[in-house]
């Protein structure tokens, strides 16, 4: 298992709430398990998950997500990808 | 009843240069869609049998029901997508091929590329036989309680016949264009976004837009009159996010209840219609209704219902057979009638159905569970949520052991374990001390 950064726990910490997965703690996913499909290596999530997962990166981080773009796809992989994609959004936003 | 001899063509009359499928900002015309239907059914013709549909776009899926209508060879359409599900599907059913986006999620069977059409126009139309009423065109599953999806094969003519129905209800006399955000996999799908495409002629939108900003986007490439077709998930996410839309003639909802208050919303915010369908896989659409204005559901024209104690029989000219719904229904005067509650027994997310005595069973027979409830979804709350007591097991331990015999939608959410449920005298648990327990007090 691959060490969080304080951004990958705090995004973590999004998902656990957004998504009532309260049995997971945020201090201990791996943050490179895959966030959608099998449920025994990863997060197991679906495409309900995914919409409630834009909301709360929307309310919480101001960043619109689109399904549709390549770049967002790749960064649904992991809770890694996400949370890098997210702050470069953001650092692209305030620029 | 419609004479078995009946035929039906592929697509409704129309300008062979019209936009049938839009793709991105590309804009596909009937005419090439016919061309690329004719080709592919060529290929077909190679093989005979089932096919799996899984084609992610509704144009490759829609492709992919031409063409295999025009080569007789029925489309299997899996209640889920799990490749041990896709086997037994295909084992059962003979099912020869799957078409799909990837490779890999033929589960092993053999493949093919999800078809798009090549061409984007085509200067002449080519002629196509029209297609027998009583061809079978797909077969959808429901999952069944014994475990086993079950099939409920569906003709041609049913499909345009129904698709009629309901399009009467929605489409104005001039036409709309379509963006969907549904699966056209599922029922309801199937019938408003791709029938409304072939049977209706109307111009659909090729993606299934997911985000807010993805709707906005579909919906901006179409030409108004413009036809949201949805779910409340969805809607709750549009008003959520604060969606910037282009103005809609209506907004079509269906696969869980929608509350009054979300209708309202959405209506005010986006100035259009909000109705809703009644429908089932069995029967497809039988019902619609503003849900502002009240809960009374207008049956489509020409059906009729029969109440019984446990559920209802549907009639109507538009289907091979009658269809038993299992909700209670009060019938009411002229075609309309008032839902009493589906049979408390049936859990309904993400439009799939489940038994909760079947999965409250699941739950209890797992290795230290002592006590359980399921808690159907509710307005507010799209999964079903279970409150149990299992003093030694975690809740990553009960959900995994879950997981190993239930389709994902069904794990409950949250799993939240007490020291005992708040039963009382006679056994039976409120819904108030339930909520209570999950927060949502």
């Amino acid at each position: 298992m691959s060490t969080q950064t304080a951004a990958e726990r705090e995004m973590a910490a999004l998902l656990i709430e957004a998504l009532h997965l309260e049995d997971r703690d945020a201090a201990t996913v791996d943050p490179s398990a895959p966030l959608f499909g099998d449920s025994e290596s990863g997060w197991g999530l679906d495409s309900i998950d995914a919409l409630e997962i834009a909301l709360a990166i929307q309310q919480k981080y101001g960043v619109e997500l689109k399904a549709e773009n390549e770049a967002t796809k790749r960064a649904f992989a992991s809770l890694r990808t996400l949370s890098e994609y997210v702050a470069a959004q953001r650092g692209s936003a305030a620029h | 009843m419609p004479a078995a001899a009946a035929m039906l063509p592929l697509l409704a009359p129309g300008d062979a240069r019209a936009t049938l499928w839009q793709r991105g900002a590309q804009r596909i015309t009937r005419a090439a869609f016919l061309q690329a239907a004719q080709r592919l059914a060529d290929e077909m013709r190679g093989e005979a049998g089932p096919l799996i549909n899984l084609c992610e776009s509704r144009e490759g899926f829609a492709l992919t029901l031409a063409a295999a209508l025009l080569a007789r060879r029925p489309l299997l359409l899996p209640p889920s997508v799990a490749p041990a599900a896709l086997r037994e599907i295909a084992a059962t059913h003979g099912a020869r091929r799957v078409v799909a986006d990837r490779e890999e999620q033929a589960a092993g069977l053999p493949w093919r590329a999800a078809p798009q059409v090549e061409a984007l126009d085509v200067a002449t139309a080519p002629a196509l036989p029209p297609i027998a009423a009583g061809t079978i065109a797909a077969i959808p599953f429901t999952s069944g309680s014994t475990g086993h999806p079950q099939p409920h094969a569906k003709t041609w003519g049913e499909l345009v016949r129904t698709a009629r129905l309901s399009m009467r209800r929605f489409v104005p006399d001039g036409g709309a264009s379509i963006v969907a955000t549904v699966p056209p996999q599922h029922m309801y799908g199937l019938e408003t976004s791709v029938l409304y495409a072939l049977a209706g002629g109307l111009a659909t939108h090729g993606a299934r837009p997911l985000f807010p900003a993805d709707v906005a986007d579909a919906l901006t490439q179409m030409e108004a009159p413009r036809l949201l077709v949805t779910t409340p998930l969805h809607l709750r996410a549009l008003l959520a996010a604060g969606a910037a839309l282009p103005p809609l003639a209506r907004i079509v909802s269906a696969t869980a209840p929608l509350s009054v208050e979300l209708a309202a919303a959405a209506e005010a915010r986006f100035g259009a219609p909000v109705e809703e369908i009644y429908g089932c896989t069995e029967a497809g659409s039988l019902a619609t209704r503003r849900t502002v204005e009240g809960e009374v559901w207008r049956l489509h024209e020409g059906a009729t219902l029969v109440a019984h104690e446990d559920g209802a029989a549907l009639h109507g000219a538009h289907l091979p057979a009658p269809v038993w719904l299992h909700d209670r229904i009060e019938p009411l005067d002229d075609g309309r009638f008032r839902l009493l509650g589906r049979s408390a027994d049936l859990l309904k997310v993400a439009g799939k159905r489940m038994s909760a005595a079947d999965l409250t069973q699941k739950l209890l027979l797992i290795p230290g569970v002592e006590d359980g409830v399921i808690v159907p979804p509710d307005g507010a709350r799209e999964r079903l949520a279970a409150v149990v007591v299992a003093p030694n097991v975690s809740e990553a331990e009960i959900l995994r052991a879950l997981a190993q015999q239930v389709d994902p939608v069904f794990l409950p959410r949250p799993l939240k374990r007490v020291a005992q449920l708040p039963r009382n005298e006679i056994g039976k648990l409120s819904r108030a001390q339930l909520a209570a327990l999950l927060g949502e007090s």
